[in-house]
Order: C-alpha cells, then structure tokens, then sequence
C-alpha cells in the first residue's frame, strides 16, 4: 500500500503502532479512533497541566508559604530528572518499539551527552582546580585523580585535549549531540552492515556498553575513573545549586521533552514512520520490496543516540554529579523496563513508563512501613519481615519484566487500551508483541 | 625439556670443577665416619647443646657446625632451640610447641620429643606439665647469631626435600658468600635434581654476584654461562642488574669478554622466558575459555533450538557454585582443619542438578510461553536472573568461600619455570568431558536424535510426532546443567558472589557470535580462540584495552563472517 494515509490512519499507526499496514479489520476505525483520540487528548492535556501549570504551582506555594505547603525544590528537581529520563525511553521506543531493535547502548549514548555537560560543569566547577603550565584551568574532579606518570609532579598535570573544548557551553551542548550521533553512526554502519537483527544485536550492543563502561571506569582516561564528575558550580554563569536555576531546568527539561515527543510523533507519523514500522514487521519483506533498511536503521539508531545524548545532558546538571554507574548494562536494561512498562510501540507510554516506574524505585529503594498498622499486633519477629527492605527493589524490577513480558505486553498502554476498548464493547486490541507467524525466527 | 636435562648433565661436572677453583681446599672434617640416623649419638649431642655448662654447650654447637652436612636430622630441634621452646625437664630435654592454658589461669606444656618431635606419652595420656616445672633454654645472646647461621646452613641438609628446596632457593636470594661452602657441601651430597637445580643456580647467584674482588673474574664468567644454561629467571635479573648503567662507581661495568658471555647468557635467559611466558598466558587462555565453552555450550545449544538468548544462563552458573558451597557446608569440609575430598564429586551432580533443575522450572513457567518472541524472553529472563541474584543475596549474603579439596591444591611444573595449578587443569579436563559427553549425547542417543530433529525443523519434527515441547525442556535444562558445572568449577578459581555470573555472560555471548549457534564445535573453537585472545592480549595492552578490543575483532569478524564460525548449513540457512 502506498499513496499518503488518511489523517485517521496515520493516527492509528502512531497510537497504538499495530503492526499491519493493513486498514483495521475491526471495521470502523473512525469512530473508534475518535474516541481513542478524545481519551488522548484528555490525556495529554492531564501531563500537561499536571507538570507545566501544578508542579510549578505547587513549587510557588511552598516557596511562599516556607515549606508547610506544596512540595520542595528537591521533589521538583527529582521529577525533572525523571522527565530527562522520560526523554531516554523515548529514545529507545524509536528503536525498539517502532523499528523492532532491541537495543542496551541507551545508557552508553545518555553518559556520553551526561559526560560532555558534565566536563562543562566540572570546568567551571567549585573550588580545588588549578591552572596548568599552559594556562588551562585543570578541573578540580580532574586534578585531585590526574594520573600522573612515574616520575611527573603535579606542576606537570595537563588539562587533555579531549577537555578542552567542553570549556564553552555551546560547543559542549553541540558536541554532547554530535558525539552520541557519530559514535551511533559508526556502531550502526557495522552491525547493521552485516545485518545483526534482534537477540544479537541486542547481545552486541551489551557487549558495547559493558566495554564503554569499563574504559570509563579507568582512571588512566583522565575522565576521573569511578569517581566520576563532581565539584559542579554554576552553568551557564547561573549558580547551579540556586533553587531558582534547578527550578529553571525543570522547565527546560519540560519543555524539551514535549519538544522530542512532538519530533518523534512527526517522524512515526511520515513515511519514514511507515518504513521503520515495516523494518520491524518484516525487514526482508520490506528489502523485496526494493527499499533499503540498512539506511533507515542507521538513521533511527543515530537520531536516537543523539536524544539519548540530550537527555544525559539535562541530567546531569540536576544530579549535579555525573558517573560512570549512569553508563552500566543495568542502567540500559532499566530504559528497557520503562518502555516495556509504559507500553512499547506507543509514545505516551514510554513517557508514562519512566515516570511510573522511576517514582516506584524512588518510594521502593528506602525503608518503607507499608504495614504500620500491624505494628504490635503481630508478633516482632514476623512484623520485620513486613517492613519494605531497600534489598526488595530488585525482585519488583524483575517481576515486572516477567509480568510485563508474560502477562501485558502491551505495557500500560496496552491495559488503558484494552479498558478502553473493552467499554466500546469491541474486542481487545491486538497489540505488538503478540505472536509472530510460526517459524519466522529472527 | 630434554636439552635441558642434557645441558643439566654436562653442566655437573663443570660445576664440581669450578668449586674447587673457588673455593680451594675445603675440610671435610669427620664427614664420612657419621652415619645418619645414629639415634644415640643425637641425642648425645641434644644434650651438649642444652647443657647449662657453657664449655660443653659451645663445644657442641661447634661440633655439630664442623660436620653440619651429616646432622640434617637435628635440624627440627635447633630450629625449636632457636625459636626457645627447648625446656629441660628434670634431667630430660624436652620440646613445647605451644603452651596451653588451664582453666585456672596456669600455662600448661605439652611436651614432646625433642629429635623426633612425636608427643611424649605418661600413663597412656599425652605428658603435660607445669610450666613453672620447666626450666628454659634458650640460645644466650652471644650464641643466637651462631645458631641462626647453623639452622639457616643446616636447611640444606634437612631430611625433608621440601625444606632442602626452599632453603637452596633462599640462598640465592640472600646471596651471601659465606653460604657458598655449604652451598658446595650440599651439591656433592644432593641426588634430587630439582633440588640440585636450585642449588646450582643459586650458588652461580652468589659467585655473579659476589664483589670483583672476593671472587676471581673467570668464575664470575663461568657462573653468568652456568644461569644461561640453567634459563634461570633470578639469574636473568641479577645480569640486567649488572648490565644496568649506573652512579655508582664501586663495582665496574663488566667489559670485554665479560661482557660478551654476560650479554649471551642474558640473551638465552631471555628467550626461554618469552617462550615459557607465552605457553602461560596460552594455558590461562585455555582455563578461561574452558569456562567460557562450558557456558556457550549451553547458550548456544538453547539458542540454535528455540532462538532464545537465556540471559539468566550466568545466574545459572551461579547457582552451581552456591550448590556446591552448600554441599560444602553439608558435608562439612573445611581447610585445613576437616577436609572432606569426597565433597567435591558429590557437589559436581549436585551443582548440575541444582541448575538444570531451575534451568527446567525457568522453560516451564516463563520461556515456553514466549516462544517466537526472541527479544521478549530476552527480557524475561533478565529479569529472572535480577531475582536470583538477588534471592542469592539476601540469603547467603554478599559472598561465600569454598575450599578447594586438598587434591586440586598446588601446581605442577612440567617444564622450568611454567607452573601449571591442578584446579585449573582439572577444569579443563572437566570441560573436556563435559564436550564428549554432550557430543555423545546429541548424535548417538534417542534423546538427542529428537533435539536435533526440533532444531533443524521444528514443524516437521512436531508432525511426524516428536514432543518438541519435551525436547525444548530437555535442552534447557541441559544447557542449564552445563551452566551449573561451569559454576563449581569457577569456585576451584574462585569463591562465589552473586553476581559472579555477570562476568562471564558477555563474554560467552561473544563467543556464541563468533562460533555460530547451534553447533558444538563453533562453542569450542571460539571459547578457546577467545579465552586464549583474551590473556595474550592482556599483559601487552591493559586487561580492558584487550577486551575492547576483543570486540571491535568480533564486530569485524562477523562483517566477514555474518553467521559466525560455523554457519547453519543448507535449508537452515534460510530461516
């Protein structure tokens, strides 16, 4: 099928990515795109007012009132971290959910924009550092790991010429785009060049994070080993521990991810969308077809590490420390969890899977009371075993992969569709992730 | 290893001639009239030592000094004395080791033989005594730093092999002139050649590096060609020492002739170094990729039949280790006090039950559910390890020790200077087997003829009546076993952590890449290829640099090669 789709097709694609190009065989997609569209609408103007007008609001009313009400500048700074993390799955659901390539370099492609803002930071950083023989002033982070050589003293430590040019804002911000961008690039043109498609590629990309994190993590790199980036001071000339700058790059970060989600929903709404769709539905298919996938792949996976980068880059001014743990495979396969969580295939899901699944490891990672009112009623013995345990988090992160994956993979977008659906009283929607036809084996 | 020996043999009596030019005539005073062994006359000569008449103690330290060579049996007694736990009782020398305490406060002496070092025995139960009893003797001031040279010199004579070995390899270390009459004494009465190796290296040490003017430059010269014969490491050094241009002006440079046989026996040091080093990194390629094949087996087994990547498999291995450390506990084995050698081959099925049967749950519950959704069970089964990693943590806490039985403790040195430990050689032998065995297992069992018929066509296989469901949960459960096998003999290396399997699941992804899925012989060529990669390149570059670049090689190869070593062939190609 070809010839531009109806605007409710296109709708339909990019709501809830069904995996055929084929019109719906429910029949009658208007109206049941119209009311999905009325919900979504809904929907989105709730995130909207809830984190551009209530959370600011809301910030407002406890500056004013000294903290009785409202929350704290540290909540506000916690969600805006989140939405930069928001902006990391959606980053992967390019890849994964519309282009079927599951891929674990996300959080190798977020450190390498967190690292590029974080060398600016570390360079206009607190108090420690010094300037060097050629007048460069050697970050303070920097200058207390230098790994000097046998023999060298610290009159000798140099600031490295990988350091230099994260000195100014603007190259460092193009720079934390362009790196992520080319090392995609050139990652892409090889892998897919000998056409590694799913489990390897997902394997390979593992394997990359996992040696990008061990280089990192040397000291000998002058990128301050395990300690990471710290001593941060101002950005931009502002003071970054001033209330007013977090609360300014939560409006930042804001604003940007409404601004990726709005570039990611013009991209898998276009034809591009529709061939990335196609890769993932059948890439053989789609090369008989006399298309090229091997381009689109490397287009997508750049595109989608430079997002990635973008993200790394509103974060770490609102972690105000940057490390190489930001880089592990576990990081990757958490983006993974949000997306799965959130609904893959979709966009608002991922978004939705970030945030959720993020304010649940913030709330599950620390002591938590759930059974209070226990207390004193049941036996001490068995009582402290009722008391929530940091140790727990990791079983409740991998029930929801298995729960996710075995039970709802179409994520909470998934759930709200089907509840949806099922109030039409049509049948529930068949999502991505279902069965593919038997024997078609990646 | 025979030109060693050869050269060993021309090399004595070369040695014994330089002796003489070194050192000229040398006293063999009462030397051949002593028998070993002479009880009576030992303990004769206890008691001279342990008199408290100084005339008579002295007379007997230097007696036993004079014909030293012959008392090798004393050694454990001077070595006491000088540590003073020689006591007289009554009119009996005796031994105490290590004193007691009683329950009221008192220190309490077991004693022993003092020649012999058995426990003394009083009416059936050990002898004990007071310690106020006991009357201490201990080596006076003037006559400790005479006793310590005699022990350090008897050392050479000692009964024990072991300690004579230790004591000629000290020698060279300390490279003190005055041991080199020993040294010679103890080379004419050596008949293990092991122990005369070390001998002779370390007495060409000491002449090497004796000043210029204690020992005559021929023998200098002579010494430096015997270390380049011998491939001595330590001899080696000392020549790069002596060559090394320095400040200090005290010792020349050697030149001329010096010089030229210096540079030479360097040179031929030098090169069987480089050969020995790299036989080792080889053999430690080969330990690490015989784990490394042991884990592929089972991933690439599993995935060439169901195409799924189980990225729980490291938790698996993990799993076999922690069985292992259980039947440890259970059979109470510990080092040193209660080895129990038999716990190991019980832990072995033990371990590959444990994971097999997870491995086998895991397929049930989760994986069979997700089939034709390589990327979702992908993810399930990461977050199935997450959960036992995490069960594992919880329970047992952050790590466990497991003690090797005591047969898989130590090294052998088939060749000089390449030592090779039994845990790591064991484990290649196991990983051997293990490959036999499931070689066997897939071509010539019923069992193995249904898996091979799911995993070229699954449909077809089905229709004609094969359960490729059973066949699924065989496999995995296989694979998994493998796993847990890997992961016993990973605690010979090492004990165990939660998340000791995280190390090595990347690396045995890789190594599915590289060899192909499906095939045996892919897993066993590229776990080696990689694990020999792996340590070769590790000491040239850093370990990280290696691994890195271990996979840009990966990522080229598999431009080359897209489907790895052994690629699927005919119809299977296609799907």
């Amino acid at each position: 099928m070809t010839g531009p789709l109806t605007e409710d097709e296109v709708d339909l694609l990019a709501a809830d990515g069904t995996p055929s190009l084929r019109p719906s065989p429910r029949g009658r997609p208007s109206r049941v795109g119209g009311w999905r569209r009325r919900i979504r609408r809904w929907g989105y103007g709730t995130f909207l007012l809830t984190a551009a007008v209530v959370i600011p609001a809301l910030y407002w009313i406890g500056v004013w009132t000294d903290g009785a009400f409202g929350i704290s500048i540290e909540t506000v700074n916690m969600l805006g971290r989140y939405l930069a993390l928001a902006m990391v799955a959606l980053s992967l659901d390019l890849l994964w959910g519309y282009t079927g390539m599951l891929c674990l370099c996300q959080s190798f492609f977020f450190s390498l924009g967190g690292y590029a803002m974080g060398m600016y930071l570390a360079h206009h950083g607190g108090e420690g550092g010094r300037l060097d023989s050629q007048g460069w002033n050697i970050p303070a982070c920097l200058y207390y790991l230098y790994p000097y050589k046998v023999g060298e003293v610290p009159e000798d430590a140099l600031t490295p010429w990988f350091w230099k040019p994260f000195y100014w804002l603007p190259s460092a911000v193009g720079l934390g785009l362009l790196i992520p961008g080319l090392v995609a690039l050139v990652i892409g043109f090889f892998v897919f060049r000998s056409r590694v498609r799913g489990v390897f590629f997902a394997v390979l990309t593992q394997a990359i994070t996992l040696a990008a994190w061990l280089v990192f993590c040397m000291n000998d790199m002058k990128l301050c080993g395990t300690n990471g980036l710290t001593r941060f001071d101002q950005i931009g000339g502002f003071p970054l521990y001033d209330d007013t700058t977090q609360f300014a790059l939560y409006l930042i970060t804001l604003a940007l991810l409404v601004g990726i989600y709005l570039l990611c929903r013009l991209i898998v709404g276009s034809r591009l969308g529709r061939v990335l769709m196609a890769i993932r539905d059948n890439e053989t298919r789609l090369r008989f077809a006399g298309y090229k996938p091997y381009t689109f792949k490397v287009f997508v996976f750049s595109l989608s590490a430079m997002i990635a980068g973008l993200a790394g880059m509103l974060y770490a001014p609102q972690m105000k420390i940057f490390t190489p743990t930001n880089m592990e495979v576990k990081e990757s396969i958490e983006v993974v969890v949000w997306v799965a969580v959130g609904g893959r295939g979709t966009l608002t899901g991922p978004v939705a899977g970030a945030l959720v699944v993020n304010l649940l490891k913030n709330k599950l990672t620390s002591q938590q009371e759930f059974f209070w009112f226990l207390e004193g009623w049941v036996p001490e013995s068995l009582y402290t075993y009722l008391v929530w345990k940091q140790a727990y988090w990791p079983f409740v992160l991998g029930a929801l992969f298995i729960v996710v994956v075995r039970l709802l993979p179409g994520g909470l977008a998934g759930l709200w569709r089907s509840v949806v659906s099922v109030s039409e009283g049509s049948a529930a929607v068949n999502q991505y992730g279902t069965r593919r036809p038997e024997g078609d084996r990646q | 290893m025979p030109v060693i020996l050869r050269r060993a043999g021309r090399m004595d009596s070369r040695c014994e001639r330089l002796i003489g030019v070194a050192l000229g005539a040398l006293v063999f005073s009462g030397f051949a009239g002593l028998a070993r062994g002479d009880e009576a006359d030992l303990r004769e000569r206890i008691a001279r030592i342990a008199s408290a008449d100084k005339e008579i103690r002295q007379g007997g330290i230097e007696a036993v000094t004079e014909s030293r060579q012959a008392y090798g049996q004393l050694l454990p007694f001077l070595e006491a004395f000088q540590l003073g736990q020689i006591y007289r009782y009554g009119d009996r020398v005796v031994w105490c080791p290590a004193l007691e305490t009683d329950s009221g406060g008192n220190s309490i002496a077991p004693l022993s033989d003092p020649l012999t070092g058995d426990e003394l025995v009083h009416e059936g139960v050990r002898l004990r005594v007071a310690k106020k009893e006991l009357e201490g003797i201990s080596p006076r001031r003037r006559e400790r730093r005479v006793i310590q040279i005699l022990v350090r010199a008897m050392q050479l004579f000692a009964v024990e092999p072991e300690k004579r070995l230790a004591a000629a390899v000290k020698m060279g270390g300390l490279r003190k002139l005055d041991a080199l009459p020993d040294l010679v004494l103890a080379l004419e009465q050596e008949q293990d050649p092991k122990i005369r190796h070390a001998m002779r290296e370390s007495l060409s040490l000491i002449q090497l590096a004796a000043p210029a003017d204690k020992i005559a430059e021929e023998v200098r010269r002579e010494a430096a060609r015997t270390l380049g014969t011998l491939c001595s490491a330590r001899g080696g050094a000392l020549l790069k020492e002596l060559l090394a241009p320095r400040d200090d002006a005290s010792q020349p440079l050697p030149a001329g002739a010096a010089l030229a046989v210096y540079e030479e026996a360097l040179a031929q040091i030098e090169s069987y170094q480089l050969k020995v080093r790299l036989l080792a990194y080889v053999f430690s390629g080969l330990s690490l990729g015989s784990v490394l094949v042991l884990m592929a087996l089972g991933l690439s087994v599993i995935f060439g039949q169901m195409g799924v990547i189980n990225m729980a498999h490291g938790e698996l291995m993990m799993i076999g280790a922690y069985a292992t450390y259980e039947m440890q506990q259970l059979m109470g084995h510990s080092l040193p006090d209660h080895p129990v050698n038999a716990y190991y081959l019980c832990a072995l099925p033990a371990a590959f039950c444990a994971a097999a049967v997870v491995g086998w749950l895991m397929e049930w519950l989760v994986v069979r559910h997700l089939y034709g959704r390589p990327l979702d069970t992908l993810l399930a089964t990461w977050g199935i390890g997450l959960v036992l990693i995490q069960a594992v943590r919880v329970r047992y806490g952050d790590n466990v020790g497991v003690n090797s039985p005591t047969w898989l403790v130590g090294n052998t040195e088939p060749i000089q200077d390449l030592s090779l430990p039994f845990n790591r050689l064991f484990i290649l032998g196991l990983t051997a087997i293990c490959v036999l065995v499931v070689y066997g297992l897939m071509n010539f069992t019923r069992q193995g003829l249904l898996v091979r018929a799911t995993v070229q066509n699954r449909e077809t296989a089905a229709s004609l009546g094969v359960n490729t469901r059973r066949a699924d949960g065989f496999t995995f459960a296989l694979g998994a076993g493998l796993a847990g096998v890997a992961g016993c003999a990973l605690t010979l290396i090492g004990g165990g952590t939660p998340d000791m399997g995280q190390n090595y699941i990347v690396d045995s992804f890789l190594v599915v890449v590289t060899g192909g899925v499906g095939e045996l012989a892919g897993a066993v060529w590229a776990g080696f290829g990689l694990g020999i990669a792996n340590k070769v390149l590790e000491p040239t570059f850093q370990a990280i640099w290696g691994k890195v670049l271990i996979l840009v090689a990966v990522i080229i190869f598999i431009q080359w090669k897209p489907a790895g070593l052994f690629p699927p062939r005919g119809r299977l190609a296609d799907v």
